[in-house]
C-alpha cells in the first residue's frame, strides 16, 4: 500500500518520469545503436576491417568530422545553424597546409583571427537580430575565398609532429578510439561540468530566462560562436595532418554531416540540448557511411543523394521514435 | 538599438531622419537603385566602356537571376526560418532535363519546359514532404533534398550528348532595341509577381504568416495551403531558370552554384525582409542588376573570383547588419 503511495507521489512530483526517461534514454542510445550497427556492417562486409590497423584505416578519416560537429553542435544549442562549418574547417586546413611547416608564428596568428571573425559572426547575430542562417552562408563564402586566394588549387604540406599525431598507432586499440575518448571528454566537460556550459543550453531552450538571470546574451553567443571556430580549426588541422595538403573544397560536406551528427547524436534544431558524446558517437556512425559508400566504388555521382538521404532518415526515425523537436 | 529602431510610425515627422526611415519603409528598395546608379557610372569611369552597352550585357543576364530571386522571396516572405536552398540544384536538373526532352527538335519545345516545369514541382513536392510531414527545418530540407537532386543531374550528366534546341537558344539571346527579349518577359514576370504578392487573397496570406505565424493562424489562414504554393512558385521559378540558363550557355551540373548565395542576396539587397512578412518585388530586379553589375565592376578591376566570393559575403553581411533593424513591431 504504502509503496503504491510512494511511486504515485514520485509519479506527481516528477511530471511524468516514464515519458522523460524513454525520450532521454532513446535520444542517448539512437547515436550508439546507429553505431554498433555501422561497425558490425562493416566488420561483416569489409574483411580487412577485421583488424586493429584495419579497424584504423576506416576510423581515423573520421576525426576532422568528429571535431567539426563539435564545432556545429556549439552552434546548435543556441538554436542557430551554421552554415559555413565545412569551409571554415577548408580555411584551417589550407591556412595550416600553406604556414604551419614554414612560418608556425603566421599559422597561429591566422588561427587567432579566424576564431576572432568567428566570434564576431555571433556578435553580428546577436546585436542585429538577423537569421544564422544567412549569416553564416555569406560568411561561408568569405572562408571559401581566402582559402581559395591562399591556395587557388590544392597544395602545401603537413610540418612532421603533425603527420605524426595523426599516424600514432597505440597498442591494442586504434588511435582514432583513443581521439574520440579524449574529444568526448572535452566536450562533455564543456557542456555539462562547466557553468558557462549551462547557460549556453539555458539560452538555447529559454532565451529569457538567462538574460533576466543577468547573463549577457551576447556574451553567450559571442563565447559560443568561438568555441566553434576553436574547433573548426582544429579539425582543419586533423585534416591537415591526415591528407599533408591543402584544399579548399575538400571538407565541403562537413557542413551538412556536421549537422546531421549533432542531431543524430541527440541536439535539437530549437537548440537547449549538447549532447557531446552523443555527437561524437554519432559522427563516427555517419562517417563510417561514407567510407563504405567509397569502399563499396559507389558512383561519386550517388554519395550526395546518399548524404541528403542520411539527414533526412535521421531525422524522419526520430520524428517516428517519438524524439523529434519540441 | 531601440533608438535607431522604426517601430514608432505614429510620431512622423520629429525628427529629420525618423521621416526619412518612414520613407524607406515605404520604398526600401530605393537604396539598391541608387546603388546600381553608383556603381553603372563608377564602370563607365573606369573602363571608358559605353554607358548603354555595360547596361545592356547586364539586362541580358539579369532575367535568370531575377526568375530565382522571385521564386527565392516567395518562400523566403513565409518567415520562420524558410528558404529554399535546393534551387542551386534543381536548376542544372531542370537544364539536364527540358534539353535532353527537347532533342528531337522544334516541335517538342514546349514538352521540354513542361518537364522542366516537372521537375521544379517533384524538387518542390519533396522540399515539401520533409518541411510539412517529416517537420524538418526547412533549411534543413531543402539542403538535403538539394543533394539528391544534385546526385540525380550528376547522373543525367554521364554520356549527356543533346544539344541544346536552338531555336530556344536563339530566343535567349535575342534583343529588341537592345534589350534582351527575356528581361522584357522577366518585367512582364515581375509585374506578375507583384500583383500575385500584394493583390490577392494568398499574396496577403503568405505576408500575415511571414509576420506572425501564430496570429495568421488563429485568424484562419490556411498556413499549409500558403506554404505548398510558395514552395511550388519557387520551384517552378528556379526550374524554368534552370532550362533557360542550361540553353542559354550550356548544360551542366554547376550551372546553378552562384545561384545559391545570390538569390537570397538579391532578396536581401532589394530591401524584403530576410525574417519574412515584408516583401517587394521590385528590388528583385535592382538586386539582380546590382550584383551583376558588381561582378563587372569587379571583372573590369582584374579581380579574381576568390576574392569576389569574399566581397559578396562580406558585403550581404554588412548589408543584412545595416537593414535589417527596420523590422515589423512586435515581430
Amino acid at each position: 500500500m504504502s509503496v503504491t503511495a510512494v511511486g504515485e507521489t514520485a509519479v506527481r512530483l516528477g511530471g511524468s518520469p516514464l515519458f522523460e526517461d524513454w525520450h532521454e534514454v532513446a535520444s542517448d542510445g539512437v547515436p550508439v545503436l546507429a553505431l554498433v550497427a555501422m561497425l558490425i556492417c562493416t566488420v561483416v562486409l569489409v574483411p580487412a576491417s577485421r583488424s586493429t590497423s584495419g579497424m584504423e584505416l576506416l576510423l581515423l578519416p573520421a576525426v576532422p568530422l568528429v571535431i567539426a560537429a563539435l564545432s556545429q553542435m556549439f552552434v546548435i544549442v543556441l538554436g542557430d545553424i551554421d552554415l559555413g562549418t565545412g569551409y571554415l574547417v577548408g580555411l584551417s586546413n589550407v591556412v595550416s597546409a600553406r604556414y604551419l611547416a614554414a612560418d608556425p608564428m603566421v599559422a597561429v596568428g591566422l588561427f587567432v583571427v579566424i576564431v576572432c571573425a568567428y566570434m564576431a559572426v555571433g556578435a553580428v547575430i546577436e546585436v542585429r537580430k538577423i537569421p544564422s542562417i544567412i549569416v553564416t552562408l555569406g560568411a561561408s563564402f568569405i572562408w571559401l575565398g581566402f582559402a581559395l586566394v591562399i591556395f587557388p588549387i590544392p597544395g602545401g604540406t603537413s610540418p612532421g609532429w603533425l603527420t605524426s599525431v595523426m599516424n600514432w598507432s597505440p597498442p591494442v586499440v586504434p588511435a582514432a578510439v583513443v581521439f574520440a575518448v579524449v574529444l568526448c571528454v572535452i566536450g562533455y566537460v564543456i557542456t555539462d561540468h562547466t557553468a558557462y556550459g549551462t547557460v549556453m543550453r539555458g539560452a538555447g531552450s529559454n532565451r529569457l530566462a538567462v538574460t533576466r538571470y543577468g547573463w549577457s546574451m551576447l556574451k553567450v553567443r559571442v563565447v559560443c560562436y568561438g568555441l566553434a571556430g576553436i574547433f573548426g580549426v582544429l579539425s582543419g588541422l586533423t585534416l591537415t595532418g591526415m591528407t599533408s595538403s591543402g584544399d579548399a573544397n575538400a571538407s565541403a560536406n562537413y557542413t551538412l554531416l556536421a549537422i546531421a551528427s549533432v542531431i543524430l547524436g541527440g541536439g535539437l534544431f530549437s537548440g537547449g540540448r549538447a549532447r557531446a558524446t552523443g555527437t561524437v558517437i554519432g559522427a563516427f556512425a555517419i562517417s563510417l557511411v561514407a567510407q563504405l559508400l567509397v569502399f563499396f566504388n559507389v558512383s561519386s555521382a550517388y554519395q550526395a543523394a546518399a548524404q541528403g538521404l542520411i539527414l533526412v532518415a535521421v531525422l524522419a526515425g526520430r520524428a517516428l521514435l517519438g524524439i523529434g523537436e519540441r | 538599438m531601440n533608438a535607431t529602431s522604426v517601430s514608432k510610425r505614429g510620431d512622423k515627422g520629429r525628427v529629420p531622419w525618423v521621416s526619412l526611415s518612414a520613407f524607406v519603409l515605404r520604398f526600401p528598395w530605393v537604396w539598391v537603385f541608387i546603388a546600381v546608379v553608383a556603381i553603372w557610372a563608377a564602370i563607365v569611369v573606369i573602363s571608358g566602356r559605353g554607358f548603354l552597352g555595360t547596361m545592356t550585357a547586364v539586362v541580358a543576364l539579369a532575367p535568370f537571376l531575377v526568375m530565382v530571386g522571385i521564386g527565392q522571396l516567395f518562400v523566403i516572405t513565409l518567415g520562420n526560418g524558410n528558404i529554399d536552398l535546393s534551387v542551386e540544384y534543381s536548376m542544372p536538373l531542370a537544364g539536364f532535363v527540358g534539353i535532353s526532352v527537347m532533342n528531337g527538335g522544334g516541335a517538342r519545345i514546349g514538352l521540354g519546359i513542361l518537364a522542366a516545369v516537372g521537375v521544379g514541382l517533384v524538387v518542390a513536392a519533396a522540399n515539401l514532404f520533409c518541411i510539412l510531414v517529416l517537420s524538418i527545418p526547412p533549411i534543413v530540407a531543402t539542403l538535403a533534398v538539394g543533394l539528391v537532386t544534385y546526385s540525380a543531374s550528376s547522373i543525367q550528366a554521364q554520356n549527356f550528348s543533346a544539344l541544346p534546341n536552338q531555336e530556344l537558344h536563339s530566343f535567349t539571346t535575342s534583343s529588341v532595341g537592345g534589350v534582351a527579349w527575356l528581361a522584357i518577359i522577366c518585367v512582364c514576370l515581375a509585374v506578375a509577381a507583384a500583383g500575385l504578392l500584394h493583390r490577392t487573397s494568398y499574396g496577403r496570406a503568405l505576408e500575415a504568416v511571414g509576420q506572425s505565424l501564430r496570429a495568421a493562424r488563429l485568424a484562419g489562414v490556411p498556413v499549409t495551403r500558403v506554404t505548398i504554393m510558395s514552395y511550388f512558385i519557387c520551384g517552378v521559378l528556379a526550374a524554368l531558370s534552370g532550362l533557360l540558363l542550361s540553353t542559354y550557355i550550356s548544360p551542366s551540373v554547376v550551372i546553378g552554384q552562384p545561384y545559391l548565395l545570390n538569390s537570397i542576396a538579391v532578396v536581401v539587397l532589394g530591401g524584403s525582409l530576410i525574417t519574412g512578412g515584408r516583401s517587394n518585388i521590385v528590388g528583385v530586379w535592382g538586386g539582380a542588376l546590382f550584383l551583376l553589375l558588381l561582378t563587372t565592376l569587379l571583372n573590369v578591376l582584374h579581380i579574381a573570383t576568390a576574392t569576389q566570393d569574399i566581397v559578396k559575403g562580406g558585403l550581404i553581411i554588412l548589408v543584412l547588419a545595416l537593414v535589417q533593424t527596420d523590422r515589423i513591431e512586435g515581430s
